[in-house]
């Protein structure tokens, strides 16, 4: 039940991440929807397969496969937003 | 169960296609890459899971290792100026 509740949760959320990177204005914006998006999303469904589906089975790896995603999900937004201010874009005011 | 959860990380996966597809900048088709690969690594991870294929988890960790050096890379390749 709780299991479920946390994939729908994870799956909601990655999708509103992708309606933020299809509706925002600028590369800036789009990262940020994105990048918070997915690591949360990432993890909630990790978690909601991990408690449906128990420990037993593939506990370990999806834990493995969450710490990956916390730890390098902001390294990659980081590592664009840099790429793009180093190159010129500024964020738009409006 | 499976087949849903399968299917709506398919559809959680298009709005990144398109951003990748239409982006104008190449910062915007990167981020819509790095988003598709966290997807396609969670759907690897959820179809090892809910059918108890041990050897799909870790081409899952796999393949999300090699889109985040992807990522970093052309990041910062674009960054150096050659477009």
């Amino acid at each position: 039940m709780i299991g479920t509740v946390l994939l729908v949760a994870g799956l909601a959320l990655l999708f509103l991440g992708g309606v933020g990177l299809l509706r925002f204005r600028g590369p800036y914006e789009r990262l940020q929807a994105s990048g918070v998006g997915d690591v949360g999303g990432a993890v909630l469904f990790l978690v909601g397969l991990i408690v449906h589906l128990g420990w037993s089975g593939a506990g370990p790896i999806l834990v493995l496969l969450i710490l990956f995603f916390v730890f390098t999900g902001p390294l990659s937004t980081h590592a664009i937003a840099k790429g793009a201010f180093v190159r010129g874009e500024r964020p738009r005011e409006r | 169960m499976r087949t849903y959860v399968i299917a709506a990380l398919c559809l959680t996966a298009v709005p990144p296609l398109v951003r990748l597809w239409v982006g104008p900048t190449l910062w915007d088709r990167l981020t819509g890459a790095a988003s598709l690969n966290v997807r396609v690594a969670l759907a690897l991870a959820a179809e090892a899971a809910f059918a108890g294929h041990g050897i799909l988890l870790d081409v899952a960790l796999a393949y999300a290792v090699l889109g985040f050096l992807g990522t970093v890379l052309v990041a910062r390749f674009g960054e150096r100026g050659q477009r």
